[in-house]
């Protein structure tokens, strides 16, 4: 019987290889194939770069390609057509360093001389010459998830030890084509050793990276000698050294998993030791090296994620005592420095991308929208997203805006992609349109819709708790048309009495108020940045100076303006 | 008011020194100390000056050049800063346990500057600590001298870049039986440990000869030479042969402390330290003649078997034969009293006040190479100070203010409670490590090697 079943399902695949090969016969018995692969969008608003003003418009894509977009369009005969009226169009999303639809290759087995001191390379997690591509499906762990948060393309990362292997650059197409972009883009490394053999910590496996290295560089070397002189003993590349020899040349950067400070620095050092191209992947807590990643060049990209509020959510306001309060800010103040680590990249001019490894597509988005809150720019968001990635990856030429023949890669959302409730409607990635579900908003019992726009216009006094005692002052804020605008005055830096300066980049986020405003103290400017959550006319948050800190700030609109 | 401008004082200035990011360097007056030299005797009333981080003048009724603060030590003691000559603070991996021989590995590469520890130290008035690999290997990684600069962010600027360059190496119970017992390889007996430092040394001697050969024909016409294999394992161990490297050997009995003097006397080694020595003082003239001495602990034994022959008079018969000899702690929580454990070699060996100072000073400031630059309180030399309420070796003393190259970084009176440098943003309390805290640390991180031994083996981690 079990023979049989087996039989039966050998014939079935046979037959389904059979079928899928068989694309161009008149009959397409999947039901799969498409009409027409020419598409029109009509009348959306489109973002076609990050921080470009949205216009009306239709966008036209044939075989992957934006054929062009505007609003004198003339829509092909054969273009399958799509409402875009109400949806808003941006570029599809790229991620610089990701794990999705990678599946890990098992390990081998040891062989029976097994040393565990001295493993072969195998064994020991140095594979340079696998390739993301084997280890890839479309179909696999997460690739829809991703697709579905807006994610059009991946460099994906292959599994492993401390040199898992090379990159593939994905795009997030069908499933039944091929879906490699670029092969080769680079060899992923990261510090962890392997387990019971050598070299097994992350003190073992920078020793035996230089190792690697070195070695890969003098069989270079010997290879060269060899091919211009008789008379030399052949030269013995080793897999990991033929892999390698591309990184040594400067051909491939190596994409460093750098989660901390420490592991960004031990990663800086190695290359400015043995000067390889570098590209940081994955930095969750880099707040300290900021200047070290702004000064060596290096290419960042960051951790999507935010770490999660459990421990400042489960902070108690009674029954603690005073030492416990002090744990407590500290806590807070380390949370809340997380969240701005990503806006202080911006304010430091690194154009960081994203990695998605190890992070939840279910929290993507709220994780942008929360460092946004705090402090980025929604163009360097959408830039992190999209042309950031694009040129640390080198194909600024084919993604990262909406340009006539630029890949067809883009997201569909039904309101402002940052808004708390924008929903991705529909994915276009390689051509192809992903629909997805949208719900519809549910309206509050009180018939308030939520996230309305709370009234801050007027007058405000402020009061914030620094080191030094409290000081305080004055923000006015106006409207004018959908944009805020204002003054703040604040206690004078070179001498008594107050001054005010204008106030920028007012934003209003559900009950989120942030905005700047520059100083000027020493003969340096400095920007000082608020953000508060506003309660009926009271606000509660920080103003936190450049890299110097934050600090606790209240304010009460005392006399609001009448017109809102 | 002026608070705004007294903070955007205080942040602008900060924010320059971060830029520059060179080790601070701090200028002070400390008036009115009983000076304890270490070197030069005790001085009563004396006042001792630093200006950009050197000792610049020690004597009576100095006056304070202008911007340089004063602090009244009236009644008070002041030593040079405590230097612990083994210590694994600091350190975010402390064994690569999986090889018998690993001098390639650096522990600069994993050094940990936000490590609580560091503060805990300069709370006990140690200004240096030599920040080493572990014990699991015949011979371990390079280790890290470190200045206990609290609150620097890079690594580098806590490690002593003016330090020479030491090397950890293990003999006895943990090597044999990581690799032997554990991994079934050499060396599986205190024979298998001479054999494969042996034959490390003799394998780099080769790989020295080869690099001499190439580099000396690679430049000739017609050459046909191909490059060696790249062996930094091989290096180090060449350039401990070529005398640039200070040995600092975790050993206990005398059998395998004299097999080691003979096997650096075989291939012409002369800068060797032992560790930890209990047995030390069977062996105490041979110490004394041809190394660099003994690193000890006070009185600490009997955690295996090579440690059970011990005594507490070591350290001083260590010392009356002439060997140069140090207390260190291993740990870190020895490491926040060791002028506590130097007292103890005036209750067992009755040292002196000098030689039991010495002790946690200027000897080990020998045994790792630093003894021209700290060690004493001398005129030119960096200013790495502690004041103490009460004779460092009194029961009763507490350190008040730790200052490294002038900058003060302990001060009892004023410090804030909380001085973590780094606090996680998820977790409201971090975890602790009982074993890693409160255990001497030299078989940290080797866990994995022992699965089939738990039990059996996981007490024993010196």
């Amino acid at each position: 019987m079990k023979k049989q079943f087996l039989k039966a399902g050998i014939v079935g695949l046979l037959l389904s290889g059979f079928l899928s090969s068989t694309v161009w016969s008149q009959s397409d018995p999947t039901g799969k194939r498409r009409i027409s692969d020419t598409y029109a969008i009509t009348n959306a608003t489109i973002f076609a770069g990050p921080g470009q003003q949205g216009t009306k418009g239709t966008i036209v894509f044939r075989e992957g390609v934006i054929l062009g977009m505007g609003a004198n369009l003339s829509i092909p005969k054969e273009a399958q057509v799509i409402m875009g009226d109400s949806l808003f169009i941006y570029p599809g999303f790229i991620d610089g360093a990701g794990t999705m639809g990678i599946t890990k290759p098992k390990d081998p087995e040891r062989p029976k001389d097994f040393v565990s001191s001295n493993p072969p390379d195998e064994i020991a997690g140095i594979t340079p010459w696998r390739s993301a591509t084997d280890q890839f499906a479309i179909t696999g762990n997460q690739v829809d998830d991703w697709r579905k948060t807006g994610f059009t393309l991946s460099q994906v990362l292959p599994e492993g030890g401390m040199i898992p292997g090379r990159a593939t650059l994905m795009v997030l197409g069908n499933s039944s084509s091929v879906n490699v972009l670029v092969e080769n883009t680079g060899i992923a490394a990261t510090f962890s050793g392997s387990r019971s053999m050598y070299p097994a910590t992350a003190v073992g496996v920078m020793a035996k990276f230089r190792d690697v290295y070195q070695n890969t560089s003098l069989a270079l070397d010997h290879s060269k000698l060899f091919a211009s002189t008789s008379g030399i003993k052949r030269p013995e590349m080793t897999p990991t050294q033929t892999a390698m020899a591309a990184v040594v040349q400067g051909q491939l950067p190596i994409l460093f998993r750098a989660e901390s400070d420490l592991e960004v620095r031990r990663a800086i050092s190695l290359q400015k030791e043995l000067g390889f191209k570098l590209i940081l992947t994955g930095l969750e807590n880099y707040e300290n090296v900021i200047d070290l990643i702004k000064s060596s060049g290096t290419p960042v990209l960051i951790k999507l994620e935010i770490p999660d509020d459990k421990a400042v959510k489960n902070q108690k306001d009674e029954d603690v005592t005073e030492a416990t309060k002090a744990q407590y800010a500290r806590v807070k103040e380390a949370y809340e420095k997380a969240l701005k680590q990503a806006s202080l990249l911006e304010k430091a001019g690194i154009p960081f991308g994203f990695s998605t490894a190890d992070t939840k597509p279910g929290d993507a988005m709220k994780a942008i929208r929360t460092m946004i809150q705090n402090g980025l720019s929604e163009k360097a968001a959408m830039a992190a997203l999209t042309t950031n990635p694009a040129s640390i990856l080198g194909i600024s030429r084919l993604a990262g805006t909406i340009e006539k023949g630029k890949m067809a890669n883009l997201v569909i959302s039904t309101d402002s992609i940052f808004k708390e409730d924008a929903q991705i409607k529909h994915v276009v990635a390689d051509g192809f349109i992903f629909d997805y579900e949208v719900k519809k908003k549910s309206s509050n019992a009180n018939g308030k819709t939520e996230g309305g726009p709370s009234p801050i216009t007027g007058v405000w006094e402020y009061t914030s708790e620094t080191p030094a005692g409290s000081s305080g002052g004055e923000i006015t804020i106006a409207k004018t048309g959908s944009e805020y605008s204002g003054t703040i005055t604040y206690d004078d830096p070179s001498g008594a009495g107050k001054v005010s300066a204008p106030i920028k980049n007012v934003a209003l986020n559900g009950k989120t108020l942030t905005f700047q405003f520059d100083v000027n103290a020493g003969g340096m400017s400095l920007t000082v940045d608020i953000s508060g959550e506003i309660n009926g006319n009271e606000m509660e948050g920080t103003m936190a100076i450049a890299q110097f800190g934050s600090f606790p700030l209240t304010a009460k609109l005392s006399s609001p303006s009448k017109k809102h | 008011m002026k608070k705004l401008n007294f903070i955007l004082a205080a942040l602008l200035g900060l924010g320059l020194n971060y830029t520059n990011a060179q080790t601070q360097k701090g200028s002070v007056l400390i008036k009115n100390a009983t000076v304890l030299t270490v070197t030069k005797g005790n001085l009563e009333n004396t006042d001792v000056l630093v200006q950009d981080g050197i000792i610049k003048q020690v004597g009576k009724n100095i006056s304070a050049p202008s911007g340089v603060q004063t602090i009244d030590a009236s009644g008070k003691y002041l030593m040079p800063g405590i230097i612990d000559a083994h210590s694994h603070v600091a350190l975010d991996v402390v064994n690569e346990a999986s090889a018998p021989i690993v001098a390639e590995v650096r522990m600069k590469d994993v050094v940990n500057p936000f490590e609580i520890g560091i503060y805990r130290a300069l709370a006990g008035g140690v200004t240096i600590s030599h920040a080493m690999h572990g014990s699991a290997n015949v011979v371990g990684g390079q280790n890290a001298t470190l200045k206990h600069r609290w609150g620097a962010k890079d690594p580098a600027d806590i490690i002593m870049q003016d330090a020479p360059r030491t090397i950890k190496f293990a003999l006895g119970e943990n090597p044999t039986r990581v690799h032997g017992r554990g991994n079934n390889i050499q060396p599986r007996t205190r024979m298998g440990v001479e054999a494969v430092l042996r034959n490390g040394f003799n394998e780099a001697l080769q790989y020295k000869k080869e690099w001499a050969n190439y580099n000396a024909a690679k430049s000739q016409k017609g050459n046909t030479a191909t490059p060696p294999v790249y062996n930094e394992r091989l290096q180090t161990l060449a350039d401990i042969l070529d005398g640039k490297i200070i040995i600092h050997c975790h050993s206990y009995r005398a059998d395998e402390i004299y097999m080691l003097i003979n096997v650096a006397k075989d291939f012409g080694i002369t800068k060797l330290v032992f560790q930890h020595t209990n047995e030390g003082f069977k062996v105490a003239p041979e110490i004394a003649e041809y190394t660099m001495g003994a690193s000890v602990f006070a009185d600490w034994w009997a955690y295996k078997m090579e440690v059970y022959y011990s005594t507490a008079f070591n350290a001083a018969i260590l010392q009356r034969n002439g060997a140069i000899t140090s207390i260190n702690s291993d740990s870190a929580e020895l490491i926040r009293h060791l002028y506590h454990e130097a007292a103890k070699t005036q209750r067992y060996g009755g040292l002196t006040d000098d030689e039991a100072l010495a002790m946690i000073t200027i000897n080990p400031a020998k045994q790792l190479g630093i003894d021209d630059k700290v060690g004493s309180i001398e005129v030119g030399k960096q200013a790495d100070l502690v004041i103490f309420e009460g004779h460092p070796l009194s029961s009763y003393t507490v350190p008040q203010m730790t200052f490294v190259d002038g900058v003060k970084y302990f001060d009892i009176k004023s410090d804030p409670d909380d001085q973590r440098q780094f606090v996680s943003a998820t977790e409201m309390v971090e975890p602790i490590f009982l074993r890693t805290e409160e255990d001497h640390q030299c078989m940290q991180d080797v866990d994995a090697y022992f699965e089939a031994f738990q039990g059996a083996f996981l007490e024993e981690k010196h």
